[in-house]
């Protein structure tokens, strides 16, 4: 096969942009995956006081700005070398999972969950959120408006504004939580779980009383065996804010366990000339290529690597779900065998809104969240921090370094997706291997099938595109795999 | 930074964007710019918002005519050009356009569908970006040539859809 050189001068920015080289026997030889990615992160972030970055990388994701919030309040506490109150992080804990039930909301009902209520194969202009409300009812629009605007109420109490929160400090949290502002988050916290029990339902009812969805779900096109990352707590369940980062093999075996501090030691990234985002893979197992399997660095970050990653989830309605999740899939309700297909991830992100609910609930009737002490001064500067959370694409890590004066003299982050850029570009090749051969009519529900494919990560593709027209565009190219000569294109907007 | 609107009127200019990368600061921009003039005076409220999708609805919600102030890259025009697409147009401007949220006219018909009080006009202004991606406080020097055009349009656009009544 004749080899593809992209010059990095003349690589394209695509968004959402897939490049696909097909033999001439019809086989898929290679498939290239491209999103683009922010510049200039260091540059912006050096000789900026450290305490700035909480409210800086909240700006740099409109998507996950709560997630980097915590990651970089996380590393910041470390640079100073200061370990927030109890009181603090239960503050800390409790606006997080807020910000989970809502963001989770929003991808099961409007982005994901249209695959599946209305259909692979549904119309464009259909697969979406009305759609959604069109087969399950108004009432469910209106529950889904409501349940976003319950997280964003919690955000706004704990975090100072709905979106974009600037509460968290070096050592611990700005703003106080008063009796009222508890007693509110507790009916809010109620009316969550209540939510996402309403959810399940429709799982249960939509998704997977359809025979055919599950096996959709279960296909080979959609089965990936990679390592699975995710943060858990002491007894390794799963944990967004806090805990050790653990990797499991597709095997089920732990493949290691790391305090954010040590993410070097563990993960390395390799890097394409095609793309400007690099692929992180296990340093100790290396980079083999795009493959699966136990002796490939492949991982994901994901909602279904966190629960592969764990041994389960520390709130009733969510263990039960895990157990049902695992037993239904794989006939051991334990999850030590790990889940391997990508379309699950829905059903995973579901168990995690449930998780996330109860877990809001929880913190919110702590009463030691309205503790006056919820901030202890830094002690001094140790200069260099780092700080992990899961956020809902996947482990989040912030790295700096600063010199005595707190002053940032070194940036580096792994962002969700980053981390699943390989597994990405891997499950859109599978899926395509299965729907394209050469003189393959690209309909809209073969485009919309290998899109499917990319959609369970949910992945960021730099916020946002800057093309006509109108959403989120896909881009299809097929190659001739001996001359590179493009043979066909299909677009769409999803 | 966001606006908090604790009185909304009718007429909303909503400016999005994001102030750290580079020509995304155009909506925000425009947002402080308005804002220095005096408020009380101006029939509309100015917003600025770094939001996109859902978050739209509670903005535009109880609104009657929204001019959208956005950027775009539309890359058949010369950087700094200004795209007027009206009401009922696609709306394709850089805020507007995220794989992680829904579209402005999905937004707009949920809204209706849930029996909110929706906007009957929204216009979007964009101005053609050159760059998107790198972050920086600083527009490049076409886009920021833009700004006195965009403003006169807009003082324009607020005065017009002042005066009008909204046609249902």
């Amino acid at each position: 096969m004749k080899s593809i050189v992209i010059d990095p001068i003349t690589r394209l920015e695509g968004h959402g942009k897939i490049h696909l080289f097909v033999n001439d026997d019809g086989s898929l030889a290679n498939c290239y995956f491209q999103v683009p990615e922010l510049r200039g992160f260091e540059q912006f972030c050096v000789g900026r006081p450290v305490e700035e970055m909480a409210r800086i990388t909240t700006r740099i994701c409109g998507v996950c700005p709560d997630a980097h919030h915590m990651a970089a309040a996380k590393a910041t506490d470390a640079v100073f070398g200061v370990t927030p109150p109890s009181a603090a992080l239960k503050l800390r804990n409790l606006v997080y999972n807020a910000f989970y039930a809502g963001d989770h909301t929003t991808h099961f009902y409007a982005l994901g969950g249209p695959d599946f209520v209305c259909g692979p194969d549904a119309p464009p202009a259909e697969r979406n959120i009305l759609g959604v409300i069109a087969k399950v009812g108004i009432d469910a629009g209106k529950k889904v408006i409501a349940q976003r605007a319950r997280g964003q109420r919690i955000i706004e109490i704990i975090g100072g504004k709905k979106v974009h929160p600037v509460t968290a400090l070096p050592g611990g949290m700005a703003k106080r939580i008063t009796k009222e502002e508890q007693a509110e988050m507790i009916k809010i916290g109620e009316e969550m779980v209540e939510f996402s029990k309403f959810t399940l339902q429709v799982l249960n009812d939509v998704v997977l009383a359809n025979k055919a969805y599950v096996d959709l779900i279960l296909s080979d096109a959609y089965a990936h065996k990679t390592y699975n990352m995710g943060l858990v707590d002491a007894n390794n369940k799963v944990n967004f804010y806090d805990g050790r980062v653990r990797v499991v093999g597709p095997d089920g075996k732990e493949h290691c366990k790391y305090e954010p501090k040590d993410y070097l030691q563990y993960v390395a990234e390799h890097v394409e000339p095609y793309s400007y985002l690099k692929y992180p893979f296990l340093k100790k197992i290396g980079w083999k290529g795009f493959v699966d399997g136990v002796d490939s660095g492949v991982y994901k970050a994901s909602p279904l690597s966190r629960l592969n990653a764990s041994d389960g989830m520390t709130t009733p309605l969510a263990q039960a779900e895990y157990e049902r999740f695992y037993e239904t899939l794989t006939k051991d309700k334990s999850g030590k065998t790990p889940v391997n297909a990508t379309l699950a991830t829905h059903w995973a992100r579901v168990v995690e809104l449930v998780y996330a609910c109860e877990a809001t609930l929880a913190f919110a009737k702590d009463d030691e969240i309205t503790s006056d002490k919820i901030f202890s001064p830094p002690p001094g500067i140790v200069g260099e921090g780092v700080g992990i959370v899961e956020a809902p694409r996947g482990t989040l890590t912030h790295h700096y370094k600063t010199d005595k004066n707190a002053i940032v003299t070194e940036a580096n982050l792994i962002v969700g997706t980053t981390n699943n850029n390989a597994a990405i570009t891997m499950s859109i090749k599978r899926a395509a291997e299965g729907l394209i051969k050469k003189g393959t009519e690209i309909t809209n529900g073969i485009l919309n099938r290998i899109e499917m494919a990319f959609r369970a990560y949910d992945p960021c593709f730099g916020c946002a595109t800057h093309t006509l027209p109108g959403e989120m565009p896909l881009e299809l190219v097929i190659h001739d795999a001996e001359s590179g000569e493009v043979i066909q294109t299909a677009h769409r907007n999803c | 930074m966001g606006n908090v609107v604790t009185s909304a009127k009718p007429v909303l200019v909503l400016c999005l964007g994001n102030e750290i990368l580079s020509d995304d600061g155009f909506g925000p921009e425009v947002a402080r710019r308005l804002q220095d003039e005096d408020m009380h005076d101006l029939p509309a409220d100015v917003v600025f918002a770094p939001l996109a999708g859902f978050h739209l609805l509670d903005l535009l919600v109880g609104r009657k005519r929204v001019l959208i102030v956005d950027t775009i890259r539309t890359g058949t025009a010369e950087v700094g050009t200004l795209h007027h697409f009206p009401a009922g147009a696609l709306t394709p401007s850089h805020s507007l356009t995220t794989s992680h949220q829904i579209s402005l006219p999905t937004a707009l018909e949920l809204g209706r569908q849930l029996s909110l009080e929706m906007p009957d006009v929204v216009d979007v202004l964009a101005v053609e970006a050159q760059d998107l991606e790198t972050l920086s406080e600083e527009l490049t020097p076409a886009v920021r040539a833009a700004l006195k055009q965009t403003l006169d349009f807009v003082r324009s656009w607020i005065r017009q859809n002042s005066s009008e009544e909204p046609s249902r």
